[in-house]
């Protein structure tokens, strides 16, 4: 065993080519991975992500809005703009697929598309349906999802055919779609629970055929869709729920390149996010989100998330507008009136928000110590502090700054906030609470004490 | 220079009685806030924010939390209602 002494240095060690405060923590690997498929080892090297075109995909406008409220046509303008906004001009948010189904559908793909966006990209979802297919030919996309549902579950119990006739049908849609110049992106439902040697290989290795013979625009895209989030980071996990394994086995036993792959995952396990981020890893590089992780049952990975991982990973932000997604989160409780949990990371309320005893002129004085990164540089979020019985008036003070977003010579005087201090204060002393001050209750003292400056934060969209 | 007022010096005083409960009998210009009369750290700012209101003055609250005795908040307010009324 190694035997390790103490190193004392004159000043501190703060890992700072990992975590330099101003970028989002950087990812590192000591060296590759190896994994035993099909009892041979097969290396994959987690750095060759840095030269790799990653890209997130985003399905707020379908997957994500199976899930809540429809959006009105004006929100999902506004939200398309903010979302391409995040992407930046080099398209990391690739594409957004869209329902065709109903007016109200088409017409937010058309105002999509009148604001001359060049990302994210439209694309269309329907059913394996020539009928359906239509739709995207009148709407004029480049590109539709289709649902091509690969697990027994959906092909026997849903579609009530076989294997052969459900390849059958998928494979004319697919060839109906290129004839029509549209490039189909082939969604495998139900991958993690299908067989992969029996039905995905066959049909994927049709479509690797296909795209020989067509030119690139045109060739079929892969999405697998881990529908009920069965699939496993974990190394060494069997097929067909290893994320490794079916990106590998998709990618060199099917003839799928990485830029015609994508990862559609779901929470249901709480492995949305590192499915994705796993996926981006092994060699697929479409990683397929919703804002928030809105989307069918328990959700999608979020998009935000997906962002911050990609930074990680690139070590960059190749042109991410990532405060854009504060502005996201603001008008998606304002205008959409979404419940955004408040320890939601990057969006919540309280993400960045320390309640553990930090005494409010420690984090004024180095918030390093307790945020994630400088989240006001990077997301125009300063770190929060929750007020209860330690807080004193440095607190309220410091709550009451952060809150209302004012730094520097616009910080409001403490001396102003005394009757606010002194509720705090007499809450604890006289009133026996044991309970932290709530932040809607340092609204209503705001309200109250500090008409002007809540008016003000209120128009902003802060409150 | 502007006329001020000749009782600061004695609303000073009912103020630092009225927040800190002590007769104003008892308060002498050499008292420290904190030391002398226990002001809390709140109570520190309802003071400031009292005379503000009182002399109907603003503070600059790292001047203002830099006084430590009542004499010197006397004189504090005095120069600041000097400033701002010139």
């Amino acid at each position: 065993m190694t035997k390790y002494e103490l190193k004392n240095p004159a000043g501190p060690n703060l890992l700072e080519e990992m975590f330099d405060y101003d970028s989002v923590p950087k990812i590192f690997f000591d060296g590759p991975i190896i994994e035993i498929i099909d009892g041979r080892e097969v290396v994959f090297d987690p750095g060759e992500v840095q030269a790799r075109d990653l890209v997130i995909t985003d399905t707020t406008f379908r997957d994500g809005q199976q899930a809540r409220r429809p959006y009105t046509v004006e929100q999902t303008v506004v939200l398309f703009r903010l979302l391409s906004r995040v992407g930046g001009p080099n398209g990391i948010i690739r594409q957004s697929e869209f329902f065709l189904y109903s007016n109200k559908d088409r017409e937010a793909v058309d105002r999509c598309r009148d604001l001359g966006l060049s990302y994210p990209e439209i694309t269309g979802w329907i059913r394996a349906d020539k009928g359906d297919f239509k739709l995207v030919r009148t709407m004029g996309l480049k590109e539709t999802g289709m649902l091509t549902s690969s697990s027994d579950y959906h092909i026997y119990y849903k579609m009530k055919t076989d294997r052969k006739t459900a390849m059958e049908k998928y494979l004319g849609v697919v060839e109906a779609a290129i004839e029509s110049e549209i490039r189909p992106r082939c969604h495998l439902e139900d991958v993690t629970r299908a067989d992969i040697e029996g039905f995905v290989l066959p049909f994927v290795q049709k479509l690797a055929k296909i795209a020989e013979q067509v030119p690139e625009p045109l060739r079929p895209k892969v999405r697998l869709c881990d529908t009920m989030g069965f699939g496993l980071s974990y190394p060494a996990a069997a097929l067909p729920r290893s994320v490794p394994k079916l990106v590998y086995k998709i990618v060199h036993e099917g003839g799928i390149p990485p830029e015609r792959l994508e990862w559609h995952g779901h929470n249901d396990f709480h492995k949305a996010h590192i499915n994705g981020a796993t996926c981006w890893l092994y060699g697929c590089n479409a990683v397929n989100t919703t804002l928030v992780g809105y989307g069918e049952r328990t959700g999608n990975p979020p998009l935000e998330g997906a962002v911050f991982e990609y930074i990680g990973l690139k070590r960059g932000l190749f042109g991410i507008d990532t405060a854009a997604l504060t502005e996201i989160a603001a008008y998606l409780r304002q205008e959409c009136h979404m419940d955004i949990p408040a320890n939601q990371p990057f969006l919540g309320k309280h993400f960045n928000t320390t309640r553990a005893g930090i005494h409010a002129e420690g984090l004024s004085s180095d918030e390093r110590i307790y945020n994630i990164f400088n989240t006001t540089k990077l997301l125009n979020r300063p770190p929060g502090i929750i007020i209860n019985d330690k807080s004193g008036i440095d607190g309220v003070a410091l709550w009451v700054n952060y809150f209302l977003g004012l730094r520097g010579r616009e910080k409001i005087s403490k001396i102003k906030m005394a009757k606010i201090g002194r509720w705090v204060v007499d809450q604890y002393e006289k009133h026996g609470r044991i309970t932290s001050v709530s932040e809607e209750e340092m609204i209503d003292l705001l309200r109250e004490h500090l008409p002007e400056h809540y008016e003000r934060a209120r128009e902003k969209g802060v409150t | 220079m502007a006329d001020l007022p000749d009782d600061v010096d004695k609303r000073v005083k009912r103020i630092v009685s009225a927040i800190l409960e002590v007769p104003v009998e008892e308060i002498r210009d050499e008292h420290y806030f904190v030391e002398d009369l226990d002001a809390e750290s709140i109570q520190s700012v309802e003071l400031m924010a009292a005379f503000e209101e009182e002399f109907d003055i603003e503070l600059d609250e790292q001047e203002a939390m830099a006084v430590k005795t009542v004499g010197g908040a006397v004189d504090f307010i005095r120069k600041c209602m000097q400033e701002q009324k010139s």
